[in-house]
């Protein structure tokens, strides 16, 4: 796991450095769960399909953040870990597990404000930042 | 690097060139210690990079109570020719039409006597739904229907629910109702996301506060705008809710990915844009227009409800007695006329302030200027401001929205608790409701700028004087 929170005066700004582009994607969801965890431990883990798509990385990293997001508020369904990812060079699809809980409000919107996944030698490196 | 330089008491320039593809300077209203404070986050990068809109005219302009954002900065004034320019939506923001409604209730502070003015903002809390997902979000008006919001505004809920009146419409900008709204033009997220969302708070700095006027400052203004000294009022923050949020979302995506066949190049994907003449902008201002005026209906029905609290509590002369001062809005880009030019004003964080004899502004306010209102924060005063000349002379009609933040959510929840914090409002007579402290922490007055100086700034700049301040008295939390 190799995300972290950066300051932002108004938003959350999220950078992930991971050693593949699954990875990514992974921490991303591990760091919605954190910023959306309640303590409701033993609550039975469901699973869910999640459809992302877009032009290009930076933008599918983003569009991945939002359907998981929303899954959180329109359903509670709070993903926790990522079961099996299908990554093409548009679209990722995913089964992910987690639980219904009551999420608070948090993410209202993945902005595409100093978006960025990139690929840095060995390493991917990403930034997102949330308007909550 | 983005060292302003001084154009004179109140205004700062950043000049072409700081950043690659600048086309217009980029201005600033503050005196210096504000600027000190501003100059600690990504702010004026923001700014400079609105510079780059294709089509902006004369300058990027920032309010003194501008802050880091995402693309724009929170703040934020652009105004784009109407006829070669682009529309933003991230010049807009994702809260479509966030902004504030002050009702003016017809008692006086003294008369909350005994346990009333606990049991009202108790009420207030129990009949205000409050939060983002979950439960509290879609806990709305009921019976609305959502293709008339979208198209209508709050006309929409008193045609079909007898809520609110022919007087409060025209007591809010543009009359609550934007032209050209399509509800077809909104996605079927956006509508999913906003179902059940007419009348609820929201989360984050959405609140509704208990407040009394403090101080007046100019006499005539206040008395046009129905208060005086001692007077109960209730300020309501909130705005298109999730709905907003999604078409912002939708159609980012969308300019993002036709920024290249409309030749446009941009240092942030997030100010993603479209000639206002294409599709894509065309598109995006039908379904602005549509969120825009789903807020203001939510407004409206948050304001129905407020109506409800105060007859639980103070009676039906009270509440019939209540009224709509004024509404404005606080995320919104228009079509306006400015010196002699047609141009899509972007107000992102900023409010439209409009002096005496416009001719948008209501007949009785036509004297005052165009009622405008600041809110500090929990702890400190809010304002009655009025449009002045100033604002179409130096800033396409615009003054501040509020105090500004000056600290992270993460560096307040360091430095603040949020039930100490609870406790030393409650001590100063301000009674707060909120669904978590740690909300409650992220919204502390120590987060914000100064707004007295804030108001200040715009009142030396010509842009909008002070009419009367505000101060809580109950605070319920979003």
């Amino acid at each position: 796991m190799t995300y972290r929170w950066v300051d932002h005066t108004a938003e959350v700004e999220l950078e992930i450095e991971s050693g593949s582009e699954r990875g990514v994607l992974e921490d991303a969801l591990l760091a919605l769960a954190e910023l959306l965890a309640t303590e409701n431990p033993g609550r039975p883990q469901e699973l869910r399909s999640v459809v992302a798509e877009a032009a290009d990385r930076p933008a599918l990293l983003a569009a991945w953040i939002e359907e998981l997001a929303f899954l959180a508020e329109s359903e509670g369904f709070v993903a926790t870990r990522l079961v099996d990812l299908d990554l093409a060079e548009n679209t990722a699809s995913a089964t992910v597990a987690g639980v219904l809980d009551a999420p608070p409000p948090l993410v209202k919107a993945v902005t595409y404000h100093r978006l960025s996944f990139e690929r840095h030698g060995e390493r991917y490196v990403a930034r997102v930042v949330l308007d909550v | 690097m983005f060292e302003p330089r001084r154009i004179d008491d109140e205004l700062w320039e950043i000049p072409i060139g700081r950043v690659a593809g600048m086309r217009v300077p980029a201005l600033l209203f503050a005196d210096a210690d504000l600027l000190a404070a501003i100059a600690q986050d990504r702010s004026l990068e923001q700014l400079a990079n609105v510079a780059t809109l294709p089509g902006i005219v004369d300058a990027a302009l920032a309010m003194p109570d501008i802050h880091q954002g995402y693309g724009f900065p929170v703040g934020g004034v652009a105004a784009t020719d109407a006829s070669d320019g682009v529309v933003s939506p991230g010049g807009v923001g994702y809260d479509i039409n966030c902004g504030v409604r002050l009702l003016a209730l017809p008692l006086a502070h003294d008369e909350l006597r005994g346990d009333r003015h606990q049991r009202l903002v108790h009420e207030l809390s129990r009949r205000v739904p409050v939060g983002t997902g979950g439960r509290g979000a879609h806990e709305g008006l009921k019976g609305a229907n959502l293709e008339r919001v979208l198209s209508l505004g709050p006309r929409a809920l008193l045609e079909d629910l007898g809520i609110g009146s022919d007087t409060e419409l025209a007591l809010t900008e543009s009359g609550g109702r934007l032209d050209g709204a399509d509800p077809s033009a909104v996605s079927a997220r956006a509508r999913e996301r906003g179902a059940g969302q007419i009348g609820t708070l929201g989360s984050g700095n959405h609140f509704l506060e208990l407040q009394r006027v403090e101080a007046v400052y100019e006499a005539d203004a206040a008395e046009a705008f129905g208060l005086r000294v001692g007077q109960l009022t209730v300020l309501i923050h909130s705005g298109s809710r999730g709905l907003g949020h999604q078409v912002c979302t939708d159609f980012v995506k969308r300019m993002d990915g036709r920024l290249a066949h409309h030749g446009i190049e941009l240092p942030d994907r997030q100010l993603s844009c479209a000639p206002l003449d294409s599709a894509d902008g065309r598109d995006y201002l039908k379904a602005m227009a549509a969120a825009a005026n789903f807020a203001w209906a939510n407004r409206a029905a948050l304001a129905h409800r407020v109506r409800e609290s105060v007859e639980a509590v103070l009676g039906h002369g009270a509440a019939a007695g209540t009224r709509q001062v004024y509404d404005v809005a606080h995320n919104v880009a228009k079509l306006e006329e400015h010196g002699g030019r047609a141009v899509c004003v972007h107000r992102k964080g900023a409010t439209r302030a409009f002096p005496p004899g416009h001719p948008e502004i209501p007949p009785e306010y036509a004297a005052a200027g165009q009622p405008v209102f600041i809110p500090g924060s929990m702890g400190t005063s809010s304002f009655v401001l009025a449009g002045r000349p100033g604002a179409m002379e130096r800033s396409f009609g615009t003054t501040c929205h509020g105090a500004g933040r000056r600290m992270s959510r993460t560096a307040v929840r360091q430095t603040v608790d949020g039930r100490e914090l609870r406790r030393q409002l409650e001590a100063r007579g301000i009674v707060v409701r909120a669904p978590s402290a740690r909300g409650l922490a992220e919204e502390a007055p120590a987060a914000y700028k100064d707004v007295d100086r804030v108001v200040e700034i715009v009142e030396r700049a010509g842009l909008a004087a002070r009419v009367a301040r505000l101060r809580p008295i109950g605070v319920v939390k979003g």
